[in-house]
């Protein structure tokens, strides 16, 4: 109730003083127009507003939510002000709300129609979010309002960001949100006092510097997401049909010329020295403040952690390669990045474009750096000193080059985090190589299955 | 059996008595009582209630607004659930998108259900109108006393106060779990899944193929495969989570009750701070002390337990999977859930031991019983005559037991059995933490629907069973 009282008070105010906008900026359209490209359609409006309800519609409270993570909450009251100023002519009632970017979908999914009108989620929840039509498609008649507000077409927008990011924003060739942050893939953070910087590039020597020192490699073997880092190592591919399932040929032979019997060798003869510690999904950070690791593989989010285990001999770089049939075969990863999406069944969805965009532009991003530590996409705040000499952001880029955009459906976890286990627990080390096809076989079968 | 049996038997006579008074009072009626069916207040009206009659004519006129003004919305869309996708234009000038008026398969389904109860209600409201016209033209034509509408309501909080009483529950039982359930079973008919999800995409009706993939198997699909095994683990934790919490909570209010025990209530006070801890701290933190790298396993490797097991070829991992492979993690929740469950059973026990005829124990300790038939033969029936329903609950619980497992497994289990992990499955997973998987992370409704259905099927069968077996006949005196 008090809210309403207060919008209400707000937006007579602002009828006031719109009006009284309206009849200076007649005379004078220069000034207003300076300040944001798009003043012009807010100022005819405004200067309509003369004549009672002609100009309801934009003198009307443009009622926003807006949901981000729990640790962005004070940088992200502190954007939306930002917005409000750039747009000093229409009046926002904006509600920040919190929701984890990881866990966006589930909130969102539950009832579309009543989650925010504008939320950051990460990109491997894009697929499901466009198939149950959450998210706007930013390339459609809304797109108007970019050129129209912001001074730049949508294309022009994105082309400031890294490609990746931006190939992490699309499907099927329709923009589907703006990219807020990158650095969202695993590499290898090691203890240079246990691990010289020449052990750290390969499997190998990792491992015996961890016998040496009495310490071990930890590595999510049970979770697709991280052990497709061998097999799209070694050339396979993960992909998705327009139809909502997974492709996978993990079972066949890649462009590089590897079968994936070679990769599960190679992955079984990583998992059964005993320098090497398997690590559940949920255990990684536990597991790295326990002091048992010389190394492990993960991303930006355990940098605090991997920083207080390591002490001065804190650092990180890509990942190792591994030996799969005699090579050593570089580590790919799933490249992941949060973005800014609009629900589609946003009401006033011209201006909550506009927000996404705002909160993700290249001011935005330096400041989102400096509050979360979160690597840019955009190309001119990613230049910044203070992000490359981020230890930790430096090795996720230098992993990033060897990194695919993350393209699967749902079928794709449970099988691979399986299959992943079966390797950890050594299941498949004496198997004969038939057992191991089968294994894969199933596998593969499992993860292409049509979606229901 | 012969119970439930005789119960459906009556309640089919009541059913059929009531549409017999309807036919009697249409086809004996006179004209106002004929005309009652069609408008409400007719033959309230020829009696000169007129309160009466304006309440039903006022709800008459409600039914038929809210057929047209709302339920007519949805209904005729019934048999297809839609067929309109939702469309938008953006209009610049207002910055806001434009709907066009779409179908949403979900709305249609319940507002349809609740359409459907509506409707009933008013049937049956028509019906009993027409018998309660036709007894008040007997009444009038017998020349009794016709009830004013102020004696009807007195009657109200008199002679008929339980109707009062329980009109209030019955419709909370209508509203809030007779259309849930009506739509759960709907929608184990559909396609409501990731790829039908509303507003966006439609659903519409598959009739039985939910039911025929839960269970048949291939490899893809490998609901049958899965059910089949989460099935008997359910029932095998359902079994063991509650007699072993059963009986420890028994035994250790004994050993709490003992005159020989000493400082009881301190051991009763610190048992029961495992309530006083929330559940879910304790599981998460269990979960931690028993993961593979857990302090558990350090403890197990430094006294070479790890390495005796490996020896004997009991595990071939360089830990002891407690939470992490089938058979022990099985076990381990098993004797978590003893840990934090006997507290519970133990103050149940308690207070019902100290009921226990004393006399009866007195004179068997007489007649030369030692402790151990005292216990199988006065203590135990004695307990079992007065927890056997509290049994059945338990039973029940543990089979719908979310917490324990979802809490100690998630994320940390993850199956080697390939065709489990196909259809989403774990081992170690009960049929609810399946379907809550299923809702939560795959969006799979109709899965879910048809595995809740499941679900209700086995609960139900399992007390109707138990509590006709137990209520049957005087316990008491066989106990005697």
């Amino acid at each position: 109730m008090k809210n309403k009282v207060i919008a209400a008070a707000v937006s007579i105010c602002t009828l006031f003083s719109l009006s009284a906008c309206g009849t200076t900026t007649t005379n004078d359209d220069s000034t207003t127009t300076a300040a944001n490209n798009g003043g012009d359609a807010a100022v005819t409006t405004a200067a309509d507003n003369g004549d009672a309800d002609n100009g309801d519609a934009s003198a009307e409270t443009v009622t926003l939510t807006l949901w981000g993570a729990e640790e962005d909450q004070a940088l992200l009251a502190d954007l939306v002000e930002g917005f409000k100023a750039q747009y000093p002519d229409q009046t926002f009632d904006i509600k920040i709300g919190v929701e984890s970017e990881s866990t966006a979908k589930d909130t969102v999914l539950t009832d579309i129609t009543a989650a925010a009108d504008v939320f950051a989620f990460a990109n491997d929840q894009l697929n499901d979010l466009v198939a149950a039509g959450a998210l706007l498609d930013l390339n459609g008649e809304v797109s108007q309002v970019l050129p129209a507000y912001t001074g730049s077409t949508l294309d022009e927008i994105l082309a400031k960001n890294s490609e990746g990011s931006v190939a992490a924003c699309q499907k099927d060739g329709s923009t589907y949100a703006f990219p807020m942050g990158g650095g969202n893939n695993y590499f290898l953070y090691y203890d240079s006092t246990k691990v010289s910087e020449e052990q750290a590039q390969t499997w190998e020597g990792l491992l015996k510097a961890a016998n040496d020192s009495g310490t071990k490699v930890g590595m999510t073997y049970a979770s697709g997401w991280y052990n497709a880092s061998f097999f799209l190592g070694a050339g396979f591919i993960a992909d998705m049909n327009e139809d909502g399932t997974t492709v996978i040929d993990w079972n066949g032979t890649s462009a590089d010329g590897y079968t994936g019997i070679d990769v599960v060798k190679g992955m079984s003869a990583i998992a059964t020295d005993s320098g090497f510690m398997a690590i559940a999904d949920g255990d990684i950070s536990n597991q790295i403040a326990s002091g048992a690791l010389c190394a492990v593989v993960s991303g930006t989010w355990d940098a605090g952690a991997a920083q207080e285990a390591f002490g001065d001999g804190y650092a990180a770089t890509k990942l190792p390669t591994y030996t799969c049939a005699g090579d050593q075969v570089q580590m790919s990863c799933f490249s992941g990045f949060k973005l800014m999406g609009v629900n589609a069944y946003s009401k006033n969805t011209g201006w909550a474009v506009l927000l996404a965009e705002y909160l993700t532009n290249e001011a935005s991003q330096t400041a989102r750096f400096e509050a979360r530590q979160l690597a840019p996409t955009n190309l001119n705040a990613a230049e910044a000193d203070a992000v490359k000499s981020n230890i930790a952001i430096a090795a996720s880029a230098a992993q990033d080059v060897y990194g695919s955009v993350q393209n699967v459906g749902g079928k794709y976890w449970d099988p691979t985090a399986t299959f992943g286990q079966m390797i950890a627990n050594g299941e498949l080390a004496s198997a004969d190589d038939a057992a191991i096809q089968s294994a894969l076989d199933t596998m593969v079968e499992g993860v292409c299955a049509p979606v229901e | 059996m012969g119970k439930v049996t005789g119960t459906v038997v009556r309640a089919a006579q009541v059913v059929k008595e009531f549409f017999a008074d309807f036919g009697r009072a249409v086809a004996k009626g006179d004209l106002f009582v004929k005309l009652t069916p069609i408008l409400w207040g007719a033959g309230y009206l020829r009696r000169r209630q007129f309160v009466k009659a304006i309440i039903m004519t006022v709800m008459e006129a409600l039914v038929i607004w809210f057929t047209f003004g709302f339920a007519m919305d949805y209904v005729p869309k019934f048999n297809t659930l839609g067929t309109v996708k939702a469309e938008q234009v953006f209009n610049m000038k207002t910055m806001q998108a434009e709907w066009n008026d779409y179908d949403h398969s979900f709305m249609i389904l319940l507002f349809s259900l609740f359409s459907f109860v509506v409707w009933f209600a008013a049937a049956i409201v028509l019906m009993l109108n027409t018998v309660n016209v036709y007894k008040l033209q007997q009444d009038a034509q017998s020349g009794r006393h016709i009830n004013t509408f102020v004696e009807d309501i007195k009657e109200y909080f008199d002679k008929k106060f339980h109707i009062t009483l329980l009109t209030l529950p019955v419709l909370g039982v209508v509203i809030f779990t007779l259309i849930p359930i009506l739509l759960l079973i709907a929608v184990a008919f559909t396609n409501y899944d990731q790829q039908h999800m509303p507003p966006t995409n439609l659903f519409t009706w598959v009739g039985f193929d939910n039911f025929v993939s839960l269970f048949s198997g291939t490899v893809t699909s490998s609901f049958g495969y899965a059910f089949v095994r989460i099935l008997i683990w359910t029932i095998i934790w359902s079994f063991f989570a509650t007699l072993t919490t059963y009986f420890g909570g028994i035994i250790m209010s004994l050993a709490l009750n003992s005159k020989r025990t000493r400082l009881p209530k301190l051991w009763r006070t610190m048992l029961v701070i495992t309530i006083a801890v929330p559940q879910f701290v304790s599981l998460l933190l269990m979960r931690n002390f028993f993961a593979n790298n857990g302090i558990m396993n350090t403890m197990c490797a430094a006294i070479g337990l790890t390495d005796f097991l490996r020896e004997i070829g009991l595990i071939s991992t360089s830990y002891i999977p407690f939470l992490s492979s089938p058979g022990w993690a099985h076990v381990t929740i098993i004797l978590i859930n003893i840990w934090i469950g006997i507290p519970y059973q133990m103050l149940i026990s308690t207070g019902i031991l100290m009921n226990l005829p004393h006399d009866q124990i007195e004179s068997a300790r007489m007649d030369g019983a030692n402790a151990f038939q005292i216990f199988v033969h006065i203590t135990m029936p004695y307990m079992l005559q007065v927890t056997g329903p509290a049994l059945v609950t338990d039973f029940i619980k543990n089979f719908n037991n979310f917490n324990v497992i979802y809490l100690l497994t998630q994320s940390v289990y993850v199956t080697t059995d390939q065709l489990m992990a196909n259809s989403q499955a774990k081992e170690v997973d009960l049929l609810v933490t399946w379907l809550f998987t299923l809702t939560q992370d795959y969006y799979n409704y109709k899965m879910a629907s048809v595995i809740g259905i499941m679900v209700f099927i086995v609960c139900s069968a399992f007390s109707l069973i138990a509590f006709n077996y137990m209520l049957k006949g005087d316990k008491e005196a066989t106990y005697q």
